[in-house]
Formats: C-alpha cells, sequence, structure tokens
C-alpha cells in the first residue's frame, strides 16, 4: 500500500496501529488496525465519543506510549523500534503539545514554563525566544507570574507558547478549550490556528466540539478503537 | 455493617499504599528505643532496689572517713545489733617485678551481715557462696589480679609489708558498687591482718564502712540516736530509705540515653505527622462521600480513630518485642560497667513502651486527623472545598507537651526539662529559620545546569517538608559526630596536649615523718618531681554560715565539689602556673586565709572575704577568702581547689602528695620506691586514662546504639517526605517527559535533590557540632580547640551519598508511569 518515499514525503505514518492491555485474564483493545498518513503542514482533527481511544492514539502518535501492534513513522524514523529515551529526543526536538487542563508546572513562572523545552533542547537563546512568544501571545506584562497566579485563558496562552517555542514540526492539542468559557476558548482557538500558520506546524487536534474540527484540513473520526 | 469491620477493612485496604508503612515504621522505631531504654533502667533500678539489703551487706550501714567512735559500738551493743566493718582503700601491689594498683577490703570475721560471697578455687562454674570473708593471714582476690601479678592460688602476695596468702577467687561480693573505684581490682582480707600492713596511719585516705543488722524497731531507735551526731563526711543509709547509687557514670549514662531516645521519639513524631497528613489529605474525598451518605462528624473520627488505635496497638507490640532485643544489646555494650547480676526484665517497663507508641501516636498523629472530621460533605459537589489546618497550638502544643513530659521522666528535674526544652524548641527555631534563608537562597542561584536547577528548586519548592528532614538529619549527626569527636578528642588532645616530661605519677599518702626520705630517694634516681604538698581531707560545708548545698545547682563543678572531700593543702608561696585573678595572696603568714580555684568560687559564687567552714571528720573550721586562683590542671602537678595559709590546718593530720615523670622504661624504679614505702599510693595517669577511655568508649558505643535508631527514624522523615510528594513528582516527570526531557535528565533532577538534601544536613550538623565543641572545649574542658577537617569534610559527603541513594531508591516508580495517563487526570 505504501511506497517508501512516503515514509519521507508524510510526517506520520502509521500502519496497523493497534493498542491492547491485558487485565487478569481478560484483553481489552483500546485501539486498533489504524492506519494514518499525516502530511507535512496538515491540520487534522480527531473525533469520536469518550472512549474511544483518541487519547491514546495521540500517545502512540507523540511516542509517548508503545503500540502493542504497528507501527509508527515519523519523518522516516521509526518511532516503535526507539527506547523511551530516544522518543524523549524526537519529543524535545519535533513535538509541541496543548493540553486540557493546561499542565504547567506549578513552581515555575510563566517565563520558565515557556523556557523550558527549549533548555531541553539546549537551546542557548532560551530566555529571549520565550519572552519574544510571551509577548506574541499577549503576556508580556505577566512573564514573572506563577500559574497559581494566572487566569485559565493566560494560563493556555501560555501553554501555546510552550508549544511553539522549539517551532515543532508537530503539534498534539488535546481538548485545547476543553476547560475554558467559549468566549476564552475562541480566542485561544485562534490564536493556535494563527501560530500554527506562522510557524507551518503540522496540527493534530483532539476535540469534542464539531465547529473547532470543521477548521482543520482534514477529519480521523473513531468508534470504539476503531477508524470509521 | 458492622463499623469497626468497616474501619478494619478499610486499613487492610490502605495497609499497601505508603504512608501507613511510613507511619508504623516510623512508630516502631519509637517504640523499640524506648521500651529498650525503660527495661534498661528499670532493670538497673530493681537491681539496685531489690537487692538493697544485699547491696548494703547489713541493714543500716555508715560510711565515715575515721573509724568508729567508741560510743557507737556500746550503743549498737545495748540494742542487741550485730555489727560488721569493712575498711576500703586503694594500694599498689608489686609481685614478680608487675605492678597493680588494687583496691584492698578488709573485712572484719562476721561480713557480710546479710548477702553472700562467692567464691571459687579454680573457675566460675564451681563457685561456692560463702557466709563469711577470708581468715587471718589469707587474701582473697578478683581473678584479673593473678595474671596482672603472675600469681597463682596459694603463692603469696604482700599488701604494704604484710605477706599474705592467696586461697581464693572471689566471683561475687554483695556490696560491690558498680562505679570507677571497682575498676581497680578487689583484694580482700582480713581485718585483724590491717595494722600489720603498716598501710592505715592517721591522715590515710580511707573509706569505712560500719555495718549494723538487728530488729526493725532497736535499728530505728540506733538510727535517730545516730543521726545527729553525723558530721558531714559521714552517711547513714539504710534498706528503707537508701539504696547505693548507681555509679556516676552509669547515672549519666542512664540520662543521656533517655535524652537520646527523646530525641528518636521527635525525629519519629515528624515523620508520623507527616504520613498522617498525607493520609488525610488522601482521604478528604472519601470522607465527603461518606458525610453525604450520612456519616456524622463523630462516626468519621470514630472510623479512622479506630483504624489508627489498630495501627498504634500492633506497632507497639511490635516495637516492644524490638525493645526487648535491644536492650539485651545495650547491657552488653555496657558490660564492664554494671553489676555482674542483673534483675530480669519487667513486665512494667514494656507496658511504658506500650504506653509511649500510643502516646507517640496520639501526640503527633491526632492533630492531622482531626481534620478528616471538619470535612464537608459539599466537597463532593466542589472539591476546591479542603478543611481548615490543624491548628498550630494543638500541633506544636501536644507534641512539645509529650516531649517536655518525656524529658522530665528522663532527667527528673524540672529546671532541667524547661531549660532544655527552651534551647532546644529555640535552637530548632533558629535552625529552622537559617535552613529556610538557605533553601531560599538555592533557589535563585544562576545555574546553567537544568538538572542541577530543577534538583535545587525541587528542594526549595517543598521547602516545609525540606527543612523537616533536614533538621531530622542534622540533629542526629550533631549527637553523633559530637559523642564521637568528644571521644576520641577528650582522650588523644589531652594525651597529646601534655608537655613532654609532664609528671605522670602520682604519689598520695606520704606521711610526714616519710617525706624528706622520700623526697631524696627521688633525687637519687634521678626522678624529677613537683614539690611535696600537705594534705588534709576536708568538706566544705558552708559559706558565710549558709549550708553550701543551698548554693549549688544540680551536677555543677560546685555540686561535684561539695558533695566530696576535697583535698586541702597549705603553702606559703603561690605554686607555679597559679595566677591570683581576684584578691592577693597572703604576704603576712597568718593563718586563718584561704585561697579558691576560681571557677569552682563562681560556680559556688564565692567573693573575697567570704567566710568559709570545713569539716575534717568531726571537726569544724573556718578561714576567710583571700584570694581566687586560675590553674591549669592539665600540667598534671598537684592541684587544689583550696590553698590555706600556713598554720590554718595544723590541728589536723595530714599526709604528702606530690608528681613526678617516669619514662615506660624507668617504671621498674617505682617498685623499689613502693617497697620502701608500703602506705603509699602511686597512681599512674596512662593507667587511669585507659580506664577513662574504657568507660567513654563504651557510653558512647551505648548512646550511639540509640543514635542508630535515631537516623532510621531520619530515612522514615525521608520516607513520609517522599510519599507526601510523590502525586506531584509523578505529574511533574509525566510533563517533562512529554516535553521531551529524557529519565537521564530526571534522575539526575532527583539526585541533585536529595543529594543536597543530604549534604545541607551534613553542613548544618558540622556547623552546630563545631560551634558546640568549641564552646565545650574553650568553656568547660579547657582544651585547646581545633576544627576537625575529617569530620567536616567526610559527614556532608556521607549525607549527600546516602540520602541521595536513600530518596532515589523511594521514587523508583515515579518515571515509570505513562505520562499521557498521568497528565489526562490532572
Amino acid at each position: 500500500m505504501r511506497p517508501q518515499t512516503d515514509l519521507l514525503n508524510n510526517i506520520i505514518v502509521a500502519e496497523g496501529l493497534g493498542k491492547a492491555v491485558t487485565a487478569g485474564d481478560k484483553t481489552l483493545h483500546i485501539l486498533s488496525a489504524i492506519n494514518l498518513i499525516i502530511k507535512s503542514g496538515e491540520s487534522i482533527a480527531i473525533v469520536g465519543e469518550s472512549g474511544s481511544g483518541k487519547s491514546t492514539l495521540i500517545s502512540l502518535l507523540a511516542g509517548l506510549d508503545t503500540p502493542s501492534t504497528g507501527h509508527i513513522f515519523f519523518k522516516g524514523q521509526d518511532l516503535t523500534a526507539m527506547d523511551e529515551d530516544g522518543r524523549a529526543a524526537v519529543r524535545s526536538q519535533s513535538v509541541g503539545f496543548v493540553f486540557q487542563s493546561f499542565q504547567l508546572l506549578q513552581g515555575l513562572t510563566a517565563l520558565e514554563n515557556v523556557m523550558l523545552p527549549l533548555e531541553l533542547n539546549g537551546d542557548p537563546q532560551a530566555k529571549p525566544k520565550a519572552e519574544h512568544l510571551l509577548e506574541r501571545v499577549g503576556l508580556a506584562q505577566r512573564m514573572a507570574h506563577t500559574p497559581k497566579q494566572l487566569s485559565g485563558g493566560e494560563q493556555q496562552r501560555v501553554a501555546l507558547a510552550r508549544a511553539f517555542a522549539t517551532r515543532p514540526a508537530l503539534l498534539f492539542a488535546d481538548e485545547p478549550t476543553g476547560n475554558l468559557d467559549s468566549k476564552t476558548g475562541a480566542t485561544i482557538v485562534d490564536l493556535l490556528f494563527e501560530l500554527n500558520q506562522e510557524n507551518h506546524t503540522t496540527l493534530i487536534l483532539v476535540t469534542h466540539d464539531h465547529s473547532l474540527a470543521a477548521r482543520c484540513q482534514r477529519t480521523i473520526r473513531l468508534s470504539a478503537g476503531e477508524q470509521v | 455493617m458492622n463499623r469497626f469491620s468497616l474501619a478494619l477493612r478499610l486499613l487492610w485496604r490502605d495497609s499497601r499504599s505508603g504512608e501507613l508503612t511510613i507511619l508504623l515504621l516510623a512508630l516502631v522505631i519509637a517504640v523499640t528505643s524506648s521500651t529498650a531504654i525503660a527495661l534498661f533502667s528499670d532493670r538497673l533500678q530493681r537491681t539496685m532496689t531489690n537487692q538493697t539489703a544485699e547491696f548494703l551487706a547489713a541493714d543500716l550501714v555508715v560510711t565515715s572517713s575515721n573509724t568508729m567512735p567508741e560510743s557507737w559500738a556500746e550503743k549498737s551493743g545495748q540494742l542487741h545489733l550485730a555489727r560488721a566493718q569493712t575498711v576500703e582503700f586503694t594500694s599498689v601491689l608489686i609481685e614478680h617485678e608487675e605492678m597493680l594498683l588494687a583496691s584492698i577490703k578488709a573485712v572484719t570475721s562476721n561480713y557480710p551481715l546479710r548477702g553472700q560471697l562467692k567464691t571459687t578455687t579454680a573457675d566460675y562454674a564451681q563457685e561456692t557462696a560463702t557466709p563469711q570473708g577470708p581468715p587471718a593471714g589469707e587474701v582473697w582476690v578478683e581473678k584479673r589480679i593473678l595474671p596482672a601479678l603472675k600469681l597463682q592460688l596459694g603463692d603469696t602476695l604482700t599488701v604494704g609489708e604484710l605477706p599474705l596468702t592467696v586461697t581464693r577467687i572471689i566471683t561475687y561480693e554483695p556490696d560491690k558498687q558498680g562505679d570507677f573505684y571497682s575498676f581497680s581490682p578487689r583484694v580482700m582480707m582480713n581485718a585483724a591482718d590491717l595494722p600489720a600492713t603498716r598501710i592505715i596511719q592517721p591522715g590515710s585516705h580511707v573509706h569505712y564502712f560500719f555495718q549494723f543488722i538487728g530488729a526493725t524497731q532497736d535499728l530505728l531507735t540506733f538510727n535517730q540516736w545516730l543521726k545527729p551526731q553525723l558530721n558531714p563526711s559521714q552517711r547513714l543509709m539504710d534498706i528503707h530509705n537508701d539504696r547505693p547509687e548507681l555509679g556516676s557514670a552509669l547515672d549519666r549514662a542512664e540520662r543521656y540515653l533517655g535524652l537520646s531516645s527523646t530525641l528518636v521519639i521527635i525525629i519519629s513524631g515528624v515523620a508520623i505527622a507527616m504520613a498522617t497528613r498525607r493520609y488525610t489529605e488522601r482521604h478528604f474525598d472519601n470522607t465527603a462521600l461518606l458525610r453525604c451518605l450520612g456519616c456524622k462528624q463523630n462516626e468519621i473520627l470514630w472510623l479512622y480513630g479506630s483504624q489508627f488505635i489498630v495501627l498504634g496497638v500492633v506497632a507497639s507490640g511490635l516495637g516492644c518485642l524490638l525493645g526487648w532485643f535491644a536492650q539485651e544489646g545495650l547491657f552488653l555494650l555496657l558490660k564492664d560497667l554494671l553489676p555482674k547480676r542483673l534483675a530480669a526484665p519487667g513486665l512494667p517497663a514494656v507496658m511504658f513502651g506500650f504506653a509511649i507508641g500510643l502516646a507517640v501516636l496520639l501526640g503527633f498523629a491526632l492533630p492531622p486527623l482531626l481534620r478528616l472530621k471538619q470535612v464537608s460533605p459539599l466537597r463532593v459537589l466542589r472539591r476546591e472545598l479542603e478543611p481548615l489546618p490543624a491548628s498550630a497550638w494543638l500541633v506544636y502544643g501536644l507534641a512539645l507537651g509529650m516531649v517536655g513530659l518525656l524529658v522530665w521522666q528522663y532527667t527528673d528535674d524540672l529546671p532541667m526539662t524547661a531549660t532544655l526544652l527552651g534551647v532546644g524548641a529555640s535552637g530548632v527555631l533558629v535552625l529552622g529559620l537559617l535552613v529556610f534563608a538557605l533553601l531560599t537562597a538555592l533557589r535563585h542561584l544562576p545555574l546553567a545546569s537544568l538538572g542541577w536547577r530543577f534538583g535545587l528548586q525541587g528542594l526549595a519548592r517543598n521547602r516545609q517538608a525540606s527543612i523537616s528532614q533536614i533538621l531530622a538529619f542534622s540533629l542526629t549527626l550533631v549527637a553523633m559526630i559530637l559523642s564521637f569527636t568528644v571521644r576520641n578528642d577528650l582522650l588523644d588532645n589531652w594525651q597529646q596536649q601534655l608537655p613532654d616530661n609532664a609528671p605522670n605519677h602520682f604519689a598520695l599518702n606520704i606521711f610526714p615523718q616519710q617525706q624528706a626520705g622520700f623526697a631524696e630517694e627521688l633525687a637519687q634516681q634521678h626522678i624529677s618531681g613537683s614539690q611535696f604538698y600537705p594534705v588534709v581531707r576536708g568538706r566544705l560545708v558552708e559559706i558565710n554560715n549558709i549550708p553550701v548545698q543551698k548554693r549549688v545547682s544540680k551536677d555543677s563543678q560546685g555540686d561535684a565539689a561539695t558533695h566530696r572531700e576535697l583535698s586541702l593543702t597549705w603553702t606559703e608561696t603561690l605554686p607555679d602556673e597559679n595566677k591570683i585573678t581576684d584578691g592577693q595572696w597572703w604576704a603576712d603568714g597568718k593563718a586563718g586565709w584561704v585561697s579558691v580555684e576560681q571557677k569552682l568560687a563562681d560556680s559556688l559564687k564565692i567573693k573575697i572575704g567570704d567566710v568559709l567552714t570545713f569539716t575534717v571528720g568531726s571537726e569544724q573550721f573556718t578561714a576567710t577568702v583571700a584570694s581566687l586562683r586560675s590553674l591549669r590542671w592539665d600540667t598534671m602537678k598537684p592541684n587544689f581547689y583550696m590553698i590555706f595559709s600556713k598554720g590554718t590546718l595544723d590541728a589536723f593530720p595530714s599526709t604528702y602528695l606530690t608528681s613526678f615523670y617516669l619514662s615506660r622504661t624507668e617504671k621498674n624504679r617505682l617498685n623499689a620506691l613502693v617497697k620502701k614505702y608500703p602506705n603509699t599510693t602511686i597512681m599512674e595517669v596512662d593507667a587511669i586514662l585507659q580506664q577513662f577511655k574504657t568507660i567513654i568508649t563504651q557510653l558512647t558505643q551505648a548512646i550511639n546504639y540509640l543514635l542508630y535508631f535515631a537516623l532510621m527514624a531520619g530515612f522514615t522523615v525521608l520516607f513520609a517526605a517522599v510519599y507526601a510528594t510523590l502525586d506531584s513528582r509523578i505529574y511533574e516527570g509525566a510533563l517533562m517527559r512529554t516535553l521531551g526531557a529524557n529519565r537521564g535528565l530526571l534522575r539526575k533532577n532527583q539526585m541533585v535533590e536529595f543529594g543536597a538534601l543530604g549534604f545541607i544536613s551534613g553542613v548544618v550538623a558540622v556547623l552546630v557540632s563545631e560551634a558546640v565543641v568549641f564552646a565545650l572545649y574553650t568553656r568547660v574542658m579547657n582544651m585547646a580547640y581545633q576544627p576537625n577537617f575529617y569530620v567536616c569534610l567526610l559527614v556532608p559527603v556521607i549525607g549527600a551519598v546516602g540520602v541521595g541513594v536513600t530518596g532515589c531508591w523511594g521514587l523508583r516508580g515515579v518515571l515509570d508511569k505513562a505520562p499521557l495517563t498521568v497528565l489526562r487526570k490532572g
């Protein structure tokens, strides 16, 4: 089904992806037989009911977890053949995340949170780059604040700044507006798509929100662990 | 459902959660150490109390430094009391070119009146009880005398000028007191032989024990008749009011051990409080649900309270069992200082350990646990609703009150307890602030390495927990460093600081008529000696007509000096190395003046012009303070607390005292000297130091033994802190990994965090202990202080490695959780 060149032209190629967990003597199939090809710069929405396997799919695609069956190629490299530290290196260089519940480190200031992925990459310009990004998301005045001192919308902006800090090739957004009111949510979504375009990032977005899904170029629907 | 069975079931489910294991462990450690100490003290005390009559070897005993007045014998005869007498003194024995300082005891033939002597002619297995001491012409000796003097049973042993035959080995002596004195091995002879030894002459330093038995009423009459006649150097002991005191070394050991075990309890208590807090917080949701389902506040309290009681009972039971074994270890470590036969371990002491367990749990776990009662059922809907934190008054008040009671129990001294608590609490507060400042500074350290920065920030972020851990470790380390350093320095430094050729022998009990001859003998043998000082044994009893006991505080220098007889001397010229610090040295040569050593004067608040009353035997005399002197005790020349002007002490019999230096190769010259002057006691400084070394080594070993418990308790605090932050660590680890951090970096964070924790504890411990040692050496012991670089470097490194490795071990599973699962929950 796939010519070899696909592996290099497409940012993600997933083949026969499956994830099963065993509890006692029962095996539960969370995902099965997922095949995906995602091109560079594409924006994709993953939709589906609760428990349909959306989160499992993105943890596999992001290399946070390993599949039970199948392979994932990231820019032609087989993620499933790498160890945890190899995958961590890929994440630090090429992957960004935005979460529903922001997931900022409570002990760090907004600036330090944004600097973190840059520093993990060993970037000597971490501070000016992070400052620039915070200015870009409109938080120039709040850099020294800790997450507790920021509103939900502000926290998600910090998270956006952090996600784009390393200019990742691939960005995963997991229900980015789920914890925000609709007005703030809309602002965050606008900002997300703006940054996405500025950075030519591939966006993979998990959402329940159909209007949000409609803003993506393609939608992948999951039901009971299978692609429909 | 039966509520108690619900509680048990919940407890069983929770028992696999980390914090209850920590709590159990901390409680077991606390109970083990306090049971061990309780059993140890109890056995010692009961050994003393139960066998008082046997320890006194009579029903009533008077100790005195003089022979018994005739009137006492008459009165006791009228009351039909049986009486015996023993005389104890030290003397140097020489046989086959070997010398030994022995403790001689001359007994009348009806000794002991109570209890029995046990002796053997072969080994301990064949000992026989003997109702009487040795007959005239014979000596019985402690076993170690024989190899030391190359003797065998049947050989002749010369005591003073009298040769006696060694016939039996003493294996047990009822009235032998387990103190320093007993370090000189025993030689027992018949009192009838005593005059022929020609050792005892007026002024000799000897202890008489007059022993009586009889009907209770007669003894009481005798007691009442006798008491008013006693002079301050005499002491009456009877089986109803007195028991022999533990040797002062053991007495102190008991107290230090008690205080060390309080340290164990405090540190365990911190771990218990931390673990309970985490337990409580983890149960807010369940409790809210139970409340929502209709559980009343008191039912909630009972539900959790009963679980803790079960836990307390299990832990205390286990601790008691372990404590039972642990006390055997203590007895083993201190065996040379203890009486040979001990009372069996008693159940009340075990119960005490058990009660301590429950009290510790109550004191440290109740305040956080009480918060569960306050959980609002509304939390089911609004998870952010948290009960108010436990009142600080309750938390610290309860804990401090409990620790106070314990310290009081161990010191039996209320002012000292208050001082210890006050100094302890403010010390902990100051140290806590210091560590707080240090952690704040660490947080702002501009470090390039991410691993270092995150590790140190982790430490600074959980500041409260970090401070508790650092204090727990550093206090334990301070106690360990102190007992280690003081033990080594005390002996080694002192010996090193002695100038070359400093006198290493003292000759005591030289009679006035022998003084010239003795000096000539020394000169002939080219032995350089110090001046000869006359010595009268006397006791300071009053200062300006007020009894001296009213001025002394327990355990002070003054206390020690007024509880025993002092060596009083007189001279016309101020001895070398004495400096007048106040008043003037007498120039007029009039009698009735005294010069007092500065530190003793400070301790007793003696000033120039004060009138001091002394007793010598049954006589009293007074002298006016003319000057205060500072002196150097470490010169090993004869030094005196009290020096009188000439003529003041003329009315009393005196002996002379001198000191001199002999190199190791010249020791055999002593033999000739001792043979010629058999009444003289030669004390070898090296031998005495060796004995002190043994005592101090055993004491510090016993204290260190308990400090290991404190160290274990410190680790439970560490684990409690680790468990308290486990959730947030798992979360942060997952987030960092999602952002691309590899495990190596996260492990480095952990290593840095815990390594720094251990390192800081070590540094704080070194700072505090060196400060204490400095104060102790310069203010109390008059020793030169030298920082111990070895300890200063080693302790922080050991702390860093030990705590670093243990902390990382406690967190070993944190990096294995799937990141997204963790983050989704958040």
